[in-house]
């Protein structure tokens, strides 16, 4: 009898469940609108979160948004554009969870004769032009890297102090994104080589992937605090959320009090990483411009559904591989505004 | 009045079908365009690769065992197939130099290498008499590892592999169109493994000594089975199909990485518990299999369909699974 009153019970609690979220759909907008199918990679990655509400913010009113999370599994993503095409979405805007997946989505928005406004993650050039339809809304990995670059070699010039051992050397940890992924490989690049065209040279102590993740870049840090300690001189990160992750480990290792500082510059200024530059915990990060990436991917996507030129009556240009290309800036205390801006 | 009684407890026998089917009523009602052919096919389509992994689990789970390296074995599949089928002409190839295989050989390969996965399972479960659960946890864990090692490696280190050659793509992606009627290649391999498996199940020693362990293995032990080398065969076919669905996830999908099959076996397990397999052993049956995974594809793809809030999705499929067991300890006691 127990297990029969448990069995029913739970049984309820699902119907419940489904009747009760029956009216919260993740579809917005009056109909009418054009519909236009989203994919997040995954919609717990920091940075994504606000492309996806600068999506959200400039679709209303404008277009039907289907809003998918494709749980960091290309397999997922691959099935919810299948489910909306059936669903018959006029345009696509795709998030890749793998560059290199770029071809399939395309098979199966051509069908359908559908447009792609891949953003984000950027797909091959040469798939890109494999097929009329389809455009790029992103950045370009190198800028991030080169801006990151400058700004560590002003910085380095502004604070002769920082130079601990006085040997005109910047010892350097770095932490670096996924292995293989082209953000983290240019970054890392561009980055170091900039620092060294600005006539400053640099030895590097310590470069280990922390895969874009603050845990793991906290526990790098610890070991390399350990191993090095105040022979590094600065710590470049691939992204905040590693740099966020350093930080933690060097205020434990009691960094930040008495005079004990250790630069540290990242990429994205998140929200985070702004707030730990104005309490000058960081000294510098570069912005990707996540309201402008959203505007942009859901203009284009706007235009295209409804059969137009993808930026007629934008603001955005298109480069030779169908790109539009959303400008990095660098940001340090003396500019924090324009990243607060950037999240209003 | 035997009648009433009778309803009533088939309903509760079968609460879960009950409630599956309200369900699906809910999403219809809401949005009445999800009945369609396209919809239909996208979730057989999606389910294929799911069912066969599921077979596989789904004979382990009978002889109370289970296996949580489904997944990750299915990810290695992935990216070996994937690394030995890239296009000639594409740029970026893991062996620069390879000529074009025919796309059968890495498949075969692949089923191969999991196999002994597989088998090595069954070695440390029976003779080593380590329980499933940590035996193919540590499995888990080994795979992932060895995949890792296998993909992050020059000429271009831990890069998604893509560019895969487009026969091995045809291969899941292709259909045949049979007077305007569309069916995915892939719907038959999965019809295929499923009637193999049905046999094997059904027809041969093997599958009666499967239930026979599943209930009692000391009795099955007594009576003459042999356990260990049953459970070995039956740990090695899992492992089979899964270097099989690996190989068709790659092509399906277009490309693989380390992550690819991450918590595949969470969701096999979950539909072969949904569609009445027995946790506790000796119990299921392969249409019981393949219509767990199917009502798990159209709920996964039905919520989506009709715009659930993808952390609601989580709630109501974690439901879902509880309330199956819930239900199937209720049949099994009354067994006993």
């Amino acid at each position: 009898m127990n297990k029969k009153f448990m069995s029913l019970a739970l049984a309820g609690m699902l119907m419940l469940t489904l009747a009760s979220c029956g009216q919260k759909t993740g579809d917005s907008g009056q109909a009418g609108n054009p519909k236009i199918g989203v994919t997040i990679y995954k919609y717990d990655d920091n940075f994504m979160s606000f492309v996806r509400r600068a999506i959200e913010t400039n679709a209303q009113g404008k277009a039907e948004l289907i809003l998918n999370d494709s749980q960091n599994s290309q397999a997922t993503q691959n099935e919810q554009v299948d489910m909306m095409i059936s669903k018959g979405v006029k345009a696509l805007a795709i998030n890749l969870v793998d560059p290199q997946a770029a071809p399939s989505i395309i098979e199966k928005a051509k069908t359908k004769n559908l447009p792609i406004i891949f953003f984000n993650k950027e797909p091959n050039a040469e798939v890109l032009k494999s097929y009329e339809k389809c455009w790029y809304v992103g950045t370009e990995s190198k800028e991030a890297g080169i801006i990151q670059g400058k700004m560590i070699a002003d910085l380095w010039k502004k604070n002769p102090n920082w130079d601990k051992n006085k040997d005109g050397k910047i010892q350097y940890v770095l932490l670096k994104g996924e292995p293989g992924h082209p953000d983290a490989e240019a970054r890392t690049k561009y980055a170091v080589e900039e620092i060294k065209n600005a006539g400053i040279e640099v030895e590097q102590l310590e470069l280990q992937t922390g895969m874009w993740d603050t845990v793991k870049g906290k526990e790098l840090m610890d070991a390399w605090l350990s191993k090095h300690g105040d022979k590094i001189e600065f710590v470049i990160a691939n992204n905040d959320a590693m740099a966020l992750g350093a930080i933690q480990s060097l205020k434990a290792a009691g960094y930040f009090t008495n005079g004990k500082f250790m630069p540290v510059v990242g990429v994205d200024a998140i929200p985070d990483a702004i707030q730990q530059i104005k309490d000058g915990l960081m000294v510098g990060t570069v912005l990707n411009d996540a309201k402008n990436q959203g505007k942009a991917t859901l203009e284009l996507a706007l235009n295209a559904a409804q059969g137009k030129d993808p930026i007629e009556g934008t603001q955005w240009k298109l480069d030779e591989n169908k790109a539009v290309r959303v400008p990095y800036i660098a940001i340090t205390k003396d500019n924090l505004n324009v990243a607060e801006e950037a999240y209003k | 009045m035997i009648n009433t009684k009778n309803i009533k407890e088939t309903l509760m026998n079968n609460a879960i079908y009950v409630v599956l089917v309200a369900l699906l009523v809910i999403i219809v009602i809401m949005s009445p365009d999800f009945l369609s052919i396209v919809n239909f096919r996208n979730i057989l389509t999606q389910a294929s690769t799911r069912i066969i992994i599921a077979l596989g689990v789904a004979g382990l789970l009978i002889t109370q065992g289970t296996d949580l390296s489904a997944g990750r074995q299915v990810g290695l599949a992935a990216v070996v197939s994937a690394s030995l089928l890239q296009a000639p002409n594409y740029a970026y190839r893991m062996y620069p130099n390879l000529k074009q295989l025919n796309i059968f050989i890495p498949i075969l390969l692949v089923m191969i290498i999991c196999g002994i996965f597989g088998m090595l399972n069954g070695i440390v479960i029976s003779k080593l008499h380590v329980t499933p659960f940590i035996a193919t946890l540590g499995m888990m864990i080994i795979v992932y590892g060895v995949n890792s090692i296998y993909f992050d490696r020059p000429p271009y280190g831990a890069q998604p592999i893509g560019g895969l050659d487009p026969k091995f793509m045809k291969f899941a992606q292709g259909s045949f169109n049979i007077g305007g009627f569309i069916i995915p290649y892939l719907v038959i391999y999965a019809a295929i493994v499923t009637l193999i498996m049905w046999f094997i199940w059904n027809k041969t020693k093997l599958g009666k000594n499967m239930y026979a362990i599943g209930g009692n293995p000391e009795a099955a032990a007594v009576s003459g089975v042999n356990v260990a080398k049953n459970l070995i065969i039956l740990y090695t076919i899992a492992g089979i199909l899964y270097g099989f669905a690996g190989s068709l996830e790659a092509a399906r999908v277009g490309t693989a990485t380390n992550n690819t099959g991450n918590m595949y076996e969470l969701d096999a397990i979950a539909a072969c518990v949904v569609g009445g397999v027995s946790f506790s052993g000796g119990i299921g049956t392969i249409s019981g299999v393949v219509i767990g995974v199917i009502i798990f594809q159209v709920i996964n793809y039905g919520l989506a369909f009709i715009g659930v809030s993808v952390y609601l999705q989580y709630i109501i499929k974690g439901l879902i699974i509880i309330s199956a067991v819930a239900i199937d300890t209720r049949k099994y006691i009354k067994k006993k």
